[in-house]
């Protein structure tokens, strides 16, 4: 049975993928991708049902080498289109870099495969290795994953149209896209189960190779840039997995095992410390965080199904969930609290970068990077509340932020921009995608959604483990305050509209818009309502089969932890029903109430924007967002940030090897 | 926790208490600071009188989003009133305060003019500088009494100020941010500003206005028994009365002989002196000192 649910979840969707590269028919195509679809969320929803766990599963030597030859294909892709990018464009830093970084992977890992290692190919006992935290994230990655594929059916479609309509595409390029979109869906199921270093070394590469492949799907000069960027970030990763893979066989275990390694855990073997901290930098890299984080930014000229897929709900969370998988090993340890003060650091410093950025994507990309670095700090301060925040936070950040990625696109789509300006009052002409838009915001930010209880969580996490949690706790409430704003202010741009007389135009419905963003607004609410079966239902194991205590006690659906405080989910989600869902649904201003803004003179007429000013003159009134461009912008704060990281990543290697 | 029926009972009394007397405070806040600038001021009862006019006035309304904003700001807070009332978690307390004032941003940002904006924008400036003080206070409080419940400042039986003294000053600098008071009122007034009229609630008038009044009222209540936890269980529980009016008494002053300073220096000092003071008392419990 596991047999078929891991094929089924694995090579399914890369199969489907190479037949959707056949196919040139778009209908076919859609039907491939719901029949993926469709497979991957009964497969995942089914490993959770079976029967005892952890389920430890090794499929035949046949296929260690399959995973030995391809990962080896994949680094030779890299060098060949760094090279061809070098053919066609010229020297750059970025083909420079990858090919180095490419090299750098590749020839210290085929030495380990073919001289160091006592067989070829090498094997570790499980192969793989399914446990709760990795069915939760392969029910994230299967459910909404899919999910984005299917809305991306459409909106590729618009997509090339418009790019046609302007004259900038000549043939469609969607098997290609929906080729990569798939197989990266089977990658990131292989990676969430691979126990064994170089299978997960393998599936971490596919999806670099897959995030590399959509970044450039448009093919403009600035897509491939930010394409290689991505991928010589990533590799950076890379190289970090190589070495971890080396220096985990050098030390005193003998082993490639992950859970062999985190079993073992760094307080009794510290020369586990150094594969640990390499794979600690792997997971920095491929989640984007700082001094790295330049590509994830890069990478939101990629088509927004792209960047909800890879870019916020998915192979971003791969980075963070191997850090949170290894964080048994490292508990106790200095590197640990380095970890959890550079997740809080950087969740500051991208808060507060994002107040500046008027681009939405680029607002969400931030927010993710945030987040993520939340993540990293949960896993950091690594007591039993702590991982369980960590881990409801990968479950409701997916869930929010992916639904927050998919509306950018649909309003991109009305209105053909992705500045926040330009959607100022964008919710009297769309009223049901802003309104999605708005209650995503606010699950981003508010009580009583899930993103905010998992915040409340690492606070009170983090206010028991002594003298650091000083720092980490200032980290954490300032970066809290910094999203208030940029949330707010972009839920605010979206609902400036004076009062028009009359009815507005009639919002055009897309049914795989539309409904795709009710089916997400409406699983982050109902999840949010019922985060104590939530919890009980895959959190709770996943901890205990972690090792740690448990974290809450769910009477009445509360979530209690224990010596710390309380939190009453649902009884606020029937106050915030009362206070906000109630006037909303009731409260309707009458046109003869209606009135124009006060803007200190005669105003023209309701509707029209417009006052009398100097001269007599009609003066259109324009409003405009808070961005504080000259403090909190990149171009300011990325010269202090990006050496910091580097130095603070280099002071965690100094921490590990001396 | 308290027993569910008094968490009842303590929650009504304290819906309906808490506006009263928050009326009354901003009464007397006219009287006296009529008083400090030579005039006699109007009656102490003023605020409910200015309440009721506003409820009768005829509605006008520049977009159906703030009204839905004004009574969620309203709603929220009472909420935020009964869960100190029950003594509930002093953070969710405090993640529900934070969503009035998002709930207060956004209804004068939903509103396309021009004095809103600017008060919408710059209420976000200063939920910026006064939501990590109220939530990083939260944390010295629950060290010392063992928990974030509210309840359990009641159960740790000794007085929080002699160990906690400086984040009750930087809880002081919150409330006055907190109440807009100069040199904190950037982002409105209770007297009109010459260059944003009344910022966020510039477009609210007659019965919305008065809601936002009301909220108001029920806030400064809120936050003033926020600082009375200080000093709430001992045989001197009266002090718990004495100081926040205390503090109450010292924002008035402050905001009669200060001027409004500009909002990147309200975040610079929120964050540096407010921050500042509650990490030294963080560090200070952590390292058992105090």
């Amino acid at each position: 049975m596991i047999d078929i649910l891991l094929a089924l979840s694995i090579l399914f969707p890369v199969l489907a993928g190479f037949i959707c590269l056949g196919i040139k028919n778009h209908t076919a195509r859609g039907g491939i991708v719901y029949l993926t679809t469709a497979v991957l969320i009964i497969t995942s929803i089914l490993f959770l049902r079976q029967g005892s766990f952890p389920i430890e599963y090794t499929p035949a030597l046949a296929w260690d080498w399959v995973m030995l030859v391809f990962d080896y294909v994949i680094l030779a892709y890299f060098l060949f289109v760094a090279i061809r990018d070098f053919v066609r464009r010229g020297i750059s830093r970025h083909n420079v870099l990858t090919i180095a970084l490419t090299l750098a992977s590749g020839i210290p890992l085929a030495l380990f495969e073919f001289s160091w290692a006592p067989r070829v190919p090498l094997e570790a006992h499980p192969t793989l290795f399914i446990d709760h935290l990795a069915g939760i994230m392969c029910l994230v990655i299967s459910i909404i994953g899919s999910l984005i594929c299917v809305y991306a059916i459409r909106y590729m479609r618009d997509h090339e149209e418009h790019r046609i309509h302007l004259g900038e595409l000549r043939e469609t390029n969607q098997p290609r896209f929906f080729f990569f979109m798939l197989i990266f869906l089977g990658a990131m199921n292989g990676l969430v189960f691979a126990n064994n270093l170089l299978w997960l070394a393998f599936f971490w590469e596919m999806t670099t190779l897959c995030c590399y492949a959509l970044i450039r799907h448009d093919e403009t000069p600035v897509a491939i840039t930010n394409a290689f960027r991505a991928l010589w970030m990533c590799l950076i990763g890379g190289v970090g997995f190589t070495l971890a893979i080396i220096f985990s066989w050098n030390s005193p275990l003998h082993t490639i095992s992950l859970m062999e390694i985190i079993n073992s855990g760094a307080l009794a073997y510290p020369a586990l410390l150094l594969p640990l901290a390499l794979l600690c930098l792997a997971g920095f890299t491929k989640s984007a965080q700082v001094p790295v984080q330049s590509w994830l930014l890069g990478a939101m000229v990629a088509p927004t199904p792209v960047s909800a897929l890879l870019h916020s709900s998915t192979m971003v969370k791969a980075g963070v969930y191997l850090i949170l998988r290894i964080a048994p090993g490292f508990q106790g340890t200095n590197l640990s609290t380095f970890v959890a003060i550079y997740g809080g650091a950087i969740f500051l410093v991208t808060s507060l970068l994002a107040i500046s950025q008027s681009e939405g994507k680029r607002v969400l990309a931030y927010s993710t990077i945030g987040n993520l670095g939340l993540i990293i700090l949960c896993a950091g301060i690594n007591t039993s509340l702590a991982v369980a925040a960590g881990i409801m936070l990968i479950i409701f950040h997916a869930m929010s932020k992916g639904l927050l990625f998919l509306c950018a696109g649909a309003i991109e789509h009305n209105i053909w921009s992705r500045n926040i300006e330009d959607m100022e009052g964008v919710a009297r002409g769309l009223p049901i995608l802003s309104g999605i838009t708005i209650v995503g915001i606010l699950s981003m930010l508010v009580a009583p959604f899930g993103v905010l209880i998992t915040k409340w969580g690492a606070m009170e996490a983090t206010s028991g483990i002594g003298v650091w949690s000083t720092l980490i706790l200032i980290l954490l409430m300032l970066g809290s305050g910094a999203t208030t704003v940029f949330w707010t202010k972009w839920a605010g741009r979206l609902l400036c509209h004076s009062p028009l007389p009359g009815a507005a135009k009639a919002e055009p419905i897309v049914p795989l818009y539309h409904g795709i963003l009710l089916l997400f607004i409406t699983c982050a609410v109902v999840f949010s309502i019922l985060i104590a079966p939530v919890y009980n239902g895959v959190v709770a194991p996943a901890l205990a089969e972690a090792g740690y205590s448990p974290a809450f006690t769910t009477g009445f659906w509360f979530l209690k932890a224990p010596g710390l405080g309380i939190f009453a989910a649902w009884p606020i989600f029937v106050v915030v029903a009362f206070a906000l869902m109630i006037p909303y649904l009731r409260v309707r201003a009458k046109p003869e109430q209606s009135r124009a803004a006060y803007m200190c003179g005669e105003n023209v007429e309701l509707g029209t924007d417009a006052f009398v000013a100097v001269a007599d003159e009609r003066t259109e009134l324009k409003t405009g967002g808070f961005y504080a461009e000259s403090i909190l912008g990149e171009r300011n704060l990325n010269r202090f940030i990006e050496p910091i990281g580097i130095i603070l990543l280099i002071i965690m290697f100094a921490m590990v090897t001396i | 926790m308290i027993s569910t029926h008094w968490a009842v009972i303590s929650a009504v009394i304290a819906v309906i208490v808490a506006p009263l007397i928050g009326g009354l405070l901003k009464g007397v806040d006219r009287k006296l600071t009529a008083h400090m600038q030579g005039r006699i001021g109007p009656p102490i009862i003023q605020p409910f009188y200015d309440f009721i006019k506003l409820l009768g006035k005829k509605p006008m309304v520049a977009g159906s989003a703030q009204l839905v904003f004004a009574y969620g700001y309203l709603f929220l807070i009472i909420t935020a009133v009964v869960f100190w009332a029950i003594r509930q978690d002093l953070l969710v307390l405090l993640f529900i305060l934070g969503f009035a004032g998002v709930c207060l941003a956004l209804g004068a940002l939903s509103v396309k003019s021009p004095y809103s904006q600017f008060g919408g924008h710059r209420e976000l400036l200063q939920l910026l500088a006064y939501e990590p003080i109220l939530l990083l206070a939260a944390i010295p409080i629950a060290l010392k009494s063992g928990g974030f419940p509210i309840a359990n400042i009641f159960e740790y039986g000794q007085p929080l100020l002699p160990d906690l003294w400086l984040t009750f000053i930087a809880l002081v600098v919150a409330l006055v941010i907190v109440m807009r008071k100069s040199p904190f009122d950037i982002s409105s007034s209770e007297h009109a500003h010459q260059e944003i009229v009344r910022g966020i609630v510039t477009e609210y008038s007659g019965p919305y206005l008065a809601i936002i009044e009301l909220a108001h009222w029920y806030e400064l209540v809120l936050l003033l028994a926020i600082l009375s936890l200080f000093w709430i269980v001992g045989s001197l529980w009266w002090l718990s009365i004495i100081i926040p009016l205390a503090c109450w008494f010292l924002m008035l002053i402050t905001d009669n002989i200060c001027t409004r300073l500009t909002w990147s220096w309200m975040v610079k000092f929120a964050w540096g002196c407010g921050i500042t003071l509650v990490a030294l008392n963080i560090l200070f419990v952590n390292l058992h000192w105090v």
